[in-house]
């Protein structure tokens, strides 16, 4: 009797903790994160860099760009955490927000594979999800080891990245970016080696970067549209099929699809046939 | 030209109805928002007791007061600012974006927020949190100082110069900010699209103490150009005439304006509208007496601008619209729809 009351009670408890987690997330990779651990429901609120999944972002209430957080918003959703990157702001808000009694965390920036995993289970760790991380963890090391050793068989491919995104047009990914980041990760080079962050694409930048390959980034289906940009269309990477346009979040994110988007990029890179010909080209010119 | 007879309502009403407006605007400001607070513990508070909700005392006291003070400051600043210079320029179309204040502290606060990792690292390491604010109201007051300076010939201030000046200013800090924002990365232009929109969201306190003393200066001294700037509207030699320095009259409204609205700037952004229709439309209830209308543009413009930010905390709640959105929003259809009115009747 005293042990199923002890049990009963233990049982209570946790329920009841797991009801009062109430998770703020203001970042898209680590939104994706805390659901694909298995604990959306522990959610209150998202912010606007938060897209996926769909169904589970429309549902919730919008905070804002995790840029611009406000303070009253978030408490008026009685979070007992904001879990956010170094990115977010303003530092003050942050702090109001901690003051309020909010135990806000903030998560360093992830470029690379090691601290992407490391991201999933320091979440996994935020949300009561240890095992669920571990396992997710293992998978994505798992699948993206295979890719990188797939890849060591193909010399390294110069690769362009295009950010479709927003109002700003399309940009180049360059040096210092997360589409550089998911580059060098692969062991590929950009295809323009002297641009530094995100720049909007100049037509004859593209004509002369002549990649291997092609990965478009768009934050929404169709916001790329190849009909406006001839010059990409001429380059042999296009018209060879070295191309691939896929989701930005997925693409860049860092996130639990990281498998997912190793395998997008990994698969538009040609063999080594061709590889020896764009080399030869490019001496040629 | 109107004169102190033509205005249409008489003092004690005026002030009567737009302290009425104040009272309203800061009850709204203090009851609304995204945090449920219950009236009940409003009132408990206000009287000094403790709430049943510990975080709705935070939310009035850390988040809605300051707000709400600095929503004051900065709407009257800027109305009294955009009245100064409408009267200094004796143009209703003069707003003190027009002399390089707004224009100036955005390239101080886009150069911070793009290079405050790089270039302007040990200006952000000196000036901590501080450092776009600090920034913004250096750049602001030193833009409109510079082109004073260039106005400025053997004593005397060429208002027609000044504007030039103010224009050719503009212009320079708009490129110098448009080429930033092609160095900056996609984050920091997220911050600075934000900052251009101007945001009361995150006042506190220490907002409060740093930018306070500037505005409320700004206020309290300007009623003083009152008389010199009504002889103003007779033209700046008939002032002269009339006895008033032009020269210091020119200087101190100047002054007034950049430490003002410089100060508002620094902690709020860029916030439209405010100082170019305050001082129209008040001019238009109230005449154009400066020595009603310089303590009416602060009534009015504080009353406007918080008016404003409660709209902007509520309308997207939880999360909150940039004032500046919701002022040019709001009050540009209004300005059409009065400029519409005076030209039918």
């Amino acid at each position: 009797m005293r042990l199923i009351a002890t049990l009963f009670f233990a049982f209570a408890m946790t329920t009841a903790q797991a009801e009062e987690s109430r998770v703020i997330s203001a970042d898209g990779a680590i939104t994706e994160t805390i659901v694909a651990l298995g604990a959306g429901a522990q959610l209150a609120g998202v912010d606007t860099t938060s897209h996926y999944p769909p169904e589970v972002i429309a549902e919730l209430p919008k905070v804002g760009y995790l840029r611009a957080l406000p303070v009253e918003g978030i408490l008026s959703l009685k979070p007992t955490r904001l879990i956010t990157t170094e990115e977010a702001g303003p530092e003050q808000t942050l702090e109001q927000i901690a003051a309020a009694g909010v135990d806000v965390v903030r998560l360093p920036v992830v470029r690379d594979v090691t601290s992407a995993l490391a991201r999933i289970r320091r979440v996994g760790e935020l949300v009561g999800q240890q095992d669920e991380a571990k396992r997710l963890t293992r998978d994505i090391a798992e699948e993206v080891d295979t890719l990188k050793q797939s890849m060591v068989q193909k010399p390294p491919a110069r690769v362009l990245i295009l950010l479709a995104a927003g109002d700003h047009g399309v940009m180049l990914g360059g040096k210092d970016t997360a589409a550089d980041a998911l580059l060098l990760s692969l062991g590929l080079q950009s295809a323009l080696p002297d641009v530094t962050g995100f720049k909007p694409a100049s037509r004859e930048a593209l004509l002369a970067s002549n990649p291997d390959a092609i990965v478009i980034a768009e934050a929404r289906p169709g916001q790329f549209r190849p009909e406006q940009w001839p010059e990409l269309t001429q380059l042999r990477a296009w018209r060879q099929g070295n191309r691939v346009t896929a989701n930005a979040m997925m693409l860049l994110g860092f996130g639990p699809r990281l498998a997912e988007a190793f395998q997008t990029v990994a698969a538009i890179v040609p063999d080594e046939t061709v590889i020896s010909d764009a080399a030869s080209e490019t001496h040629a010119h | 030209m109107h004169t102190e007879e033509a205005r249409r309502l008489p003092a004690p009403l005026a002030y009567g109805a737009l302290l009425a407006l104040i009272a309203a605007a800061a009850t709204l400001a203090i009851s609304s928002g995204a945090y449920p607070v219950t009236l009940q513990d409003l009132a408990r508070m206000i009287s000094g007791g403790v709430p049943n909700d510990a975080t709705a005392q935070f939310v009035l006291w850390e988040v809605r007061l300051p707000r709400l003070l600095l929503g004051l400051l900065t709407g009257a600043a800027l109305a009294v600012s955009g009245a100064l210079l409408q009267g200094l320029f004796r143009n209703p179309l003069a707003d003190p974006g027009l002399i390089g204040v707004s224009s100036g502290a955005a390239l101080a606060a886009v150069a911070v927020i793009v290079l405050g990792g790089s270039g302007l690292a040990g200006w952000t390491a000196l000036t901590g949190r501080w450092a776009l604010p600090l920034a913004a109201f250096i750049g602001g007051t030193l833009t409109t100082l510079l082109a004073w300076r260039i106005a400025h010939r053997q004593g005397q201030t060429n208002v027609a110069l000044l504007l030039l000046a103010g224009i050719a200013i503009n212009a320079i800090a708009v490129a110098g900010t448009g080429l930033l924002t092609y160095h900056a990365d996609d984050n920091a232009l997220r911050s600075l699209t934000f900052w251009t929109m101007g945001s009361l969201a995150h006042a506190q306190w220490q907002d409060v103490w740093l930018a306070g003393p500037w505005m409320l200066a700004t206020l309290v001294i300007a009623p003083l150009l009152a008389r010199p700037l009504d002889a103003f509207l007779l033209g700046e030699p008939v002032a002269g005439h009339l006895g008033y320095s032009t020269a210091w009259v020119k200087r101190s409204a100047i002054l007034l304006v950049a430490l003002g609205v410089g100060a508002a700037v620094a902690v709020t952004g860029l916030i439209g509208f405010v100082g170019l229709v305050v001082p129209h439309l008040l001019r238009q209830l109230f005449g154009a007496g400066h020595r009603i209308l310089l303590p009416a543009c602060a009534l009015g413009g504080g009353a406007l601008l918080v008016l404003a930010d409660c709209l902007a905390r509520v309308i997207v709640a939880p999360a909150e619209l940039p004032i500046g959105l919701v002022t040019a929003l709001l009050g540009g259809p209004f300005f059409l729809a009065l400029l519409m009115r005076n030209r039918f009747s």
